[in-house]
């Protein structure tokens, strides 16, 4: 059981509140990772609901118990550190046991748990080593042994790939998606990195300046972002935005014309839209295609990037605005010649002058039975 | 990096790490060469470095010339380890306070104590006289011991508190997390990873104690068995001659403890203890 709710929860230092009100429940058994720009308040929550930082206002319960006031062990918690935080005197089998040598756990006992702890991790030969004697991906290995030996309702992992290699951290992201499909503990994730939460979690929630942005799965992020925040957030590369103006709204979308003056139909809600407002178009990177069709514009190259299975192009609109594009591995693009690039006006975003996205016609029903 | 050094540099650097270490080791160079002089030669002009009369008999009629040498260098040695045994238990606690926990007045404190190390026992060796007649400690190992741990406690302070500083505070959230308290992280994890530093602090503690008990020694003690070597050495002196050969003899005899200690627990001072500890 792993339940976890907020209610009205703040948390000020001195004169500066880092969370705003927040009200959040992940269920039991989710994945739940938070994530946002440094300083946006997601290692804060995370120490928070961990205890080792208090919370100014509002409750945290777990399992329906509220747990302001008790501390880590006793809320059935337990935490990685983005540092390992590993002892270093002494060796991985002790560094395994130490939260049941502080519980005074039978030998025999400790003995079974840890080595069952080792078996899942893959750390049996290294038991007797120090973690000075460890790679990078092996003491993180140690500090998740240490956290999942005690069996805790709800793991707290605070950035723990951040340390690694590019390779080491995309095989440590597959170890703890399997590690969370073998044990099936609620956990709570909190990362920088969008890669990280769009590939490993059930419920993604976006943070910035100490408030939750919009919390839901990865695909309803990426598919209908609440604002322009978590569009441009979710994502690699980064949406393209362009400003748009309001030309018509009907049934059928918002019509909007573009700075080089054609016109195009994004089948979005119109609602709060008169014409003649000033928009923003959000076009991800990779649905932008080189060539002609209904809805384009023309870019001229910057700098290409060719990756081999593809051609990340940052290339400019004839006013300056700057579009990336992601086009085929053997495209042909070249720096200052001007190419074309179209869209399907139905993959569009839409946002409001106060950054707020006009609501998208996606079938979400069919993308939900995927995850 | 790497970085290779041009013959000049190297001459230099050699030749400076060369006047150092002879401005270092000199006085003892020559004071063992006065002990292995026979007392007539000691003065000889003009200056013999090597003569033909040398000999280790300064190292023999010492114990004779002095009864209490032993003693003295026991002494010496037994005041300086209670000294530092009884100042690392209380620098400990105090640095890990300093460094960790935030109170009031906590950095005033510190400086306070830094300030009294600045005044120095000599100024204080009157004051310090009284309050030993009253607490009724002259004339006992307590006399020398305490103002000795009382005068090596600061210093130790700020030195043990800067190595907890460096220790990664995940480390006791960890152990916090992991469900112990405060004194079984300090116990378990804090001082096993703080052992290099507390070797150092005991290293430079005892050295110091060592070398100043002769200042309370000679103030709150006229009981010629608690004498330590410092003083003891004035056996020699003050009958028609002084004996420097077996002075000095004495001397680096008792400098022996010193030695011993130091290759005792240099081998703990070992950079990297904490490596594996976090990610830097």
């Amino acid at each position: 059981m792993g339940q976890l709710k907020l209610s009205g929860v703040t948390k000020t230092f001195g004169k500066a509140q880092v969370i705003r009100p927040t009200d959040l429940v992940i269920e039991d058994g989710d994945f739940a990772v938070f994530v946002g720009p440094s300083g946006c308040g997601k290692s804060t929550m995370l120490r928070m609901i961990a205890g080792l930082e208090e919370v100014t206002d509002g409750t945290i319960e777990i399992d329906g118990r509220v747990v302001n006031d008790l501390p880590p062990v006793k809320r059935g918690i337990s935490m990685v550190f983005q540092s390992y935080a590993l002892y270093p005197h002494m060796s991985v089998y002790e560094n395994i046991a130490f939260p049941l040598r502080v519980a005074r756990t039978p030998q025999a006992e400790v003995d079974k748990l840890v080595n069952r702890a080792a078996d899942v991790l893959q750390l049996q030969s290294r038991l007797q080593h120090r973690p000075g004697a460890l790679s990078g991906g092996q003491r993180q290995r140690v500090a998740i042994g240490r956290a999942i030996v005690r069996e805790p309702s709800v793991f707290l992992f605070d950035e723990p790939l951040s340390n690694l290699d590019a390779a080491l951290r995309a095989e440590m992201r597959v170890e703890l998606s399997r590690l969370h499909a073998q044990l099936g503990n609620t956990m709570i994730y909190v990362t920088h990195d969008q890669i990280e939460a769009m590939t490993m979690a059930d419920k993604i929630i976006v943070l910035r300046d100490g408030m939750i942005e919009q919390a839901g799965d990865p695909l309803t992020l990426y598919h209908q972002p609440r604002n322009r925040f978590v569009a441009g957030f979710i994502g690699n590369p980064t949406m393209n935005f362009l400003p748009v103006t309001a030309t018509g709204v009907g049934e059928g979308g918002v019509t909007v014309r573009g700075e080089d003056g054609a016109e195009i139909l994004i089948p979005v809600s119109a609602e709060g839209v008169r014409t003649g407002d000033t928009l923003s178009l959000g076009v991800r990177p990779d649905d932008l295609h080189p060539g002609e069709g209904e809805a384009g514009m023309p870019l001229v190259p910057d700098v290409v990037e060719r990756l081999g299975n593809q051609t990340v192009v940052y290339a400019n609109t004839r006013s300056g605005t700057p579009v990336c594009v992601v086009a085929g591995g053997s495209e042909d693009v070249r720096p200052g010649r001007e190419i074309r690039a179209r869209f399907d006006p139905a993959d569009a975003h839409l946002f409001r002058a106060d950054d707020t996205a006009l609501a998208r016609r996606v079938d979400l029903a069919r993308l939900a039975a995927l995850a | 990096m790497i970085h290779k050094y041009t013959l000049w540099e190297k001459i230099g650097l050699y030749s400076a790490i060369a006047v150092f270490l002879i401005f270092v080791l000199a006085p003892f160079a020559e004071a063992f060469m006065v002990s292995l002089r026979p007392i007539e030669s000691v003065f000889r002009v003009p200056y013999q470095f090597f003569s033909d009369d040398m000999t280790f008999a300064a190292y023999v009629d010492m114990w004779s010339e002095v009864p209490g040498l032993a003693r003295y260098i026991f002494n010496s040695f037994f005041i300086a380890a209670c000294v530092t045994l009884l100042a690392i238990v209380c620098i400990i606690p105090a640095a890990y306070s300093f460094s960790r926990f935030d109170y009031r007045g906590r950095n005033s404190l510190l400086t306070a104590f830094l300030a009294i190390n600045m005044v120095g026992a000599a100024v204080l060796i009157i004051p310090l006289y009284k309050l030993m007649f009253s607490l009724g400690l002259l004339n006992s190992y307590w006399s020398m011991i305490l103002p000795g741990a009382a005068f090596t406690v600061p210093t130790g302070i700020f030195l043990m508190r800067s190595y907890f500083l460096r220790i990664p505070k995940e480390l006791e959230e960890a152990a916090y997390v992991d469900g112990a308290g405060r004194l079984y992280t300090l116990w378990r994890v804090i001082l096993p990873v703080a052992l290099p530093g507390i070797v150092v602090v005991t290293i430079t503690t005892f050295i110091t104690a060592y070398a100043q008990q002769f200042l309370f020694a000679l103030t709150f003690n006229g009981k010629d068995e608690y004498h330590p070597l410092t003083v003891g050495l004035y056996q020699f002196f003050g009958r028609e001659r002084i004996l420097w050969n077996q002075v000095m003899a004495a001397s680096l005899v008792g400098t022996l403890p010193v030695l011993i200690v130091y290759v005792f627990l240099q081998k703990y001072i070992v950079a990297g203890l904490t490596a594996g500890a976090v990610k830097e």
